[in-house]
């Protein structure tokens, strides 16, 4: 079984909303300095799914990652989880915001590395939350995907997905190759051992540019209607505590009503 | 500024499992309660007739350690890569 | 895995980077363990090295080294509810700032050692918290992380101020609250140019203030105030013992601090961006474990060598120092294959020969000195008064200062009391 983990640094999900500010101009998160990106948990899921899959069924777990040069770091980590081998797809000219642009600059990377019978990523990445990236893959390598996986058993051509859904769960099986987007109530995300650290220190992680994997022209790829970020704020809350005032409780609430629907009130 | 104010301000990787437990029976027992005053983090609260304990905010200092004269108090680092995460320190 | 290591360090601060530094370079293989997420997660300090220790061992480092600010002003503050004297120590520098004083914040400088260390060739290994050591017959064998084991010729504890390995391996019986200073420090936000322009301090120039009195209210200690590039590290250590038998907190203490005219103008318009606490240890010789046994050496705070002068605490030099110390100590048993404890003993002369061990005991009385409380909360009160008496002009006919002075010290503190003070602290500093 030949897996294919997608993974992304994000900005530590732990951080207190203090520690990062937004660049309104260019609508840009400044990342704090000197706190390190992390591997977003969901994908953490993801490689844990294959490590489970490659326990029972055998086989090679590659983890890529398309990012800047820094995601080595995450990748090294999905080594000392347990995978075998670690790619770092990085451009200058990469767009990463747009996620057509990275399923395409993913889908070329996959086409490179060649062999694949099952590609995981997390249900989303934690920093847009969008969650398309492996759906829209699907659509470019033509391949079944099953989104919201909480339980994956893999047999001989085939695999077994339980998906997530908001009442229950739905049971579905696709031929393989197929791509599975894995939610966090798949199970906890394994922490590496110290021997594995060890071991992925020592690895190589090449890291592959657009003419590597055919991407020059990601640039001018069409944008099939992706919607665009306009302005990128943090939002500010107020709270206001006021008591009204009335004899008959009667009065108190029909004042409340009043003051629910007035203009001070009711959010923008 | 209070002290939870400023733990707010603090990265923490949140530990699932406390790396301080605290034996009740031997820490009702206990009338000078040196770990109210000695933890910077205000883990340790005087509620009325207790001291009510939690390990979140924790700074991994190990005053509490220390100073607590009854031995009520199990105190490890927390799990590597867990607890406090210093930005400057 | 059977991989066996030459050596394995137990914490990546200054104690544990620089004897795995000296280690790998000699061509060892060398293992470090720090627990926090990178090194410098879990450190914090007031925030200036004081010593060549740290060109000694990276020539480089003015170029390279996340330094904050050189030291090139040096305030001491007798702090009083009615006001303050200050000892404001300028050198006239001609060229650029001495690299003698400088200072760092542990996140970003510790990260940066360890980085010096994988460069030097070891192996070091982030978000591991060692449980255990292994012991084979009374003699250190290696390190144990959950069920994996990991085995070396050494180990050297740098593990800081908590010593947990070093008291499961029976070196350490423990510490007692009097000995342990507590650090409480904010660091506080302010643009470069507020800083400079407050603090009368130039590029790559900053200051570093020290403040005794009544900021920590009868309690040995006191405050402090570091110039960050961007920020101030503002900051309260007191005793920990006295603290909680005075019944204080040093996070009250530490707002009481922020509010003395002194300190408030200082940080105004700051803003607070971390909050951190430390243990720091100042029993001196008196509470320094065992330093080595068989296959085991302990380093930096673990070894409680900080040395406290009642001017300055000075730990991260020793650290570094003891580091080295261990890291030659370790280098020669290789040669010989011999790691028993008879052979570890080059540690304790090297100790002894450099300046750690030296300053240990040159100042071996000074942390029972620094517990007369009338140094925190009388004298600052008495320089204070006899100098308000002499500036003062109350339009009556002027009185010679040391008649003041006099006066003064017989009201308040009784000549008999202040010479056997005095001849007490001519051992201390």
């Amino acid at each position: 079984m030949e897996i294919i983990v997608l993974v992304k640094e994000v900005l530590d999900p732990d951080l207190p909303p203090s520690k990062f500010s937004v660049d309104t101009k260019n609508n840009r998160v400044i990342p704090p300095e000197g706190i390190p990106p992390v591997i977003s948990p969901y994908d953490a899921v993801a490689i844990e799914a294959a490590l489970r899959i490659k326990e029972e069924a055998g086989g090679r777990i590659t983890v890529v990652s398309l990012g800047n040069p820094s995601a080595e770091a995450v990748v090294r980590k999905a080594l000392a989880m347990g995978a075998d081998a670690g790619i770092v797809v990085s451009d200058p000219s990469f767009d990463l915001e747009d996620s057509y642009l990275a399923a395409h600059i993913l889908t070329q990377t996959i086409r490179k590395i060649g062999k694949y019978d099952l590609i995981l990523c997390g249900r989303q990445a934690v920093d847009w939350d969008r969650g398309v990236t492996g759906p829209i893959m699907a659509e470019y390598l033509a391949v079944p995907v099953a989104t919201l996986a909480r339980a994956i058993k893999v047999s001989d051509r085939s695999v077994r997905v339980e998906r997530v859904l908001a009442d229950g769960h739905e049971t579905l099986e696709m031929d393989l190759p197929a791509i599975i987007t894995v939610s966090n109530e798949f199970g906890q995300a394994r922490i590496p051992s110290a021997w594995g650290v060890i071991k992925a220190v020592k690895e190589e992680i090449p890291v592959w540019s657009a003419k590597d994997i055919g991407a020059e022209d990601a640039q001018n790829k069409d944008n099939p209607g992706e919607g665009r970020l306009r302005r990128l704020y943090i939002p500010s809350y107020e709270r206001k505590c006021e008591f009204l005032t009335g004899e008959r409780p009667e009065e108190l609430a029909a004042a409340l009503v009043k003051k629910i629907y007035s203009r001070e009130t009711a959010s923008p | 500024m209070k002290v939870e104010e400023k733990l707010a301000l603090n990265k923490y990787a949140p530990a699932t499992q406390a790396h301080i437990t605290v034996n009740k029976g031997l820490c009702a027992d206990c009338d000078l309660r040196p770990c109210v005053y000695g933890c910077p983090a205000d883990c340790f609260i005087l509620k009325e007739d207790h001291v009510s304990f939690s390990y979140e905010g924790c700074l991994e200092c190990g005053s509490c350690r220390i100073i607590c004269p009854k031995g009520a108090l199990q105190w490890a680092y927390p799990q590597g890569g867990f607890g406090i995460c210093l930005q400057y320190g | 895995m059977t991989e066996k290591f030459d050596a394995i360090v137990v914490g990546g601060g200054p104690a544990g980077c620089a004897s795995a530094c000296v280690m790998a370079k000699s061509g060892l293989n060398v293992l470090l363990f720090e627990r926090g997420q990178y090194a410098g997660a879990k450190n914090m300090w007031g925030g200036a090295f004081f010593g060549p220790q740290l060109k000694e061992l990276f020539p480089n480092f003015r170029e390279e080294a996340p330094v904050e600010r050189f030291v090139t002003r040096h305030t001491f503050s007798f702090l009083t509810k009615k006001g303050s004297t200050t000892l404001d120590f300028k050198p006239a520098f001609s060229g650029p700032p001495s690299d003698n004083g400088f200072i760092v914040m542990r996140a970003k400088f510790d990260k940066w050692l360890a980085k010096k260390v994988e460069q030097a060739g070891a192996i070091v290994v982030t978000s591991m918290l060692v449980d255990d050591l292994l012991l084979d017959g009374g003699r250190v064998t290696g390190v144990r992380i959950g069920k994996e084991e990991f085995s070396s010729d050494a180990v050297i504890l740098a593990e800081g101020v908590n010593g947990i390995l070093a008291q499961k391996a029976g070196l350490c019986s423990g510490v007692s609250a009097d000995n342990m200073k507590q650090g409480v420090k904010e660091v506080i936000a302010l643009p470069k140019q507020t800083i400079e322009d407050r603090f009368n301090v130039n590029g790559s120039e900053g200051a570093a203030m020290e403040f005794v009195g009544s900021c920590t209210r009868g309690v040995p200690g006191g405050g402090f105030l570091y110039t960050n590039k961007e920020s101030l590290s503002v900051g309260i250590v007191v005793e920990l013992g006295a603290l909680v038998k005075n019944r204080l907190k040093a996070s009250d203490l530490l707002e009481e601090f922020k509010e003395y005219p002194d300190v408030a103008r200082l940080i105004r318009g700051g803003k607070t961006v971390e909050y951190s606490a430390h243990l720091i240890p100042t029993g001196g010789l008196k509470m320094m474990p065992k330093l080595f046994s068989a296959g085991v050496l302990v380093a930096g705070d673990a070894a409680a060598l900080v040395l406290g002068t009642g001017l300055i605490l000075e730990g991260a030099n020793f650290a570094m120092a003891s580091g080295v110390a261990a890291a030659e100590t370790v280098i020669t048993a290789k040669k010989k294959n011999d790691f028993s404890e008879t052979a570890l003993r080059d540690y304790e002369r090297l100790l002894r020969e450099g300046f750690v061990l030296r300053d240990m005991h040159t100042f071996k009385e000074t942390p029972r000195l620094l517990k007369n409380t009338r140094i925190y909360d009388l004298y600052p009160e008495v320089v204070f008064e006899v100098l308000e008496n002499i500036l003062e002009n109350d339009g009556k006919p002027r009185t010679k200062a040391y008649k003041i002075a006099g006066k003064v010290i017989k009201t308040r503190v009784g000549f008999a009391r202040l010479l056997s003070d005095l001849w007490a602290m001519r051992k201390m500093t």
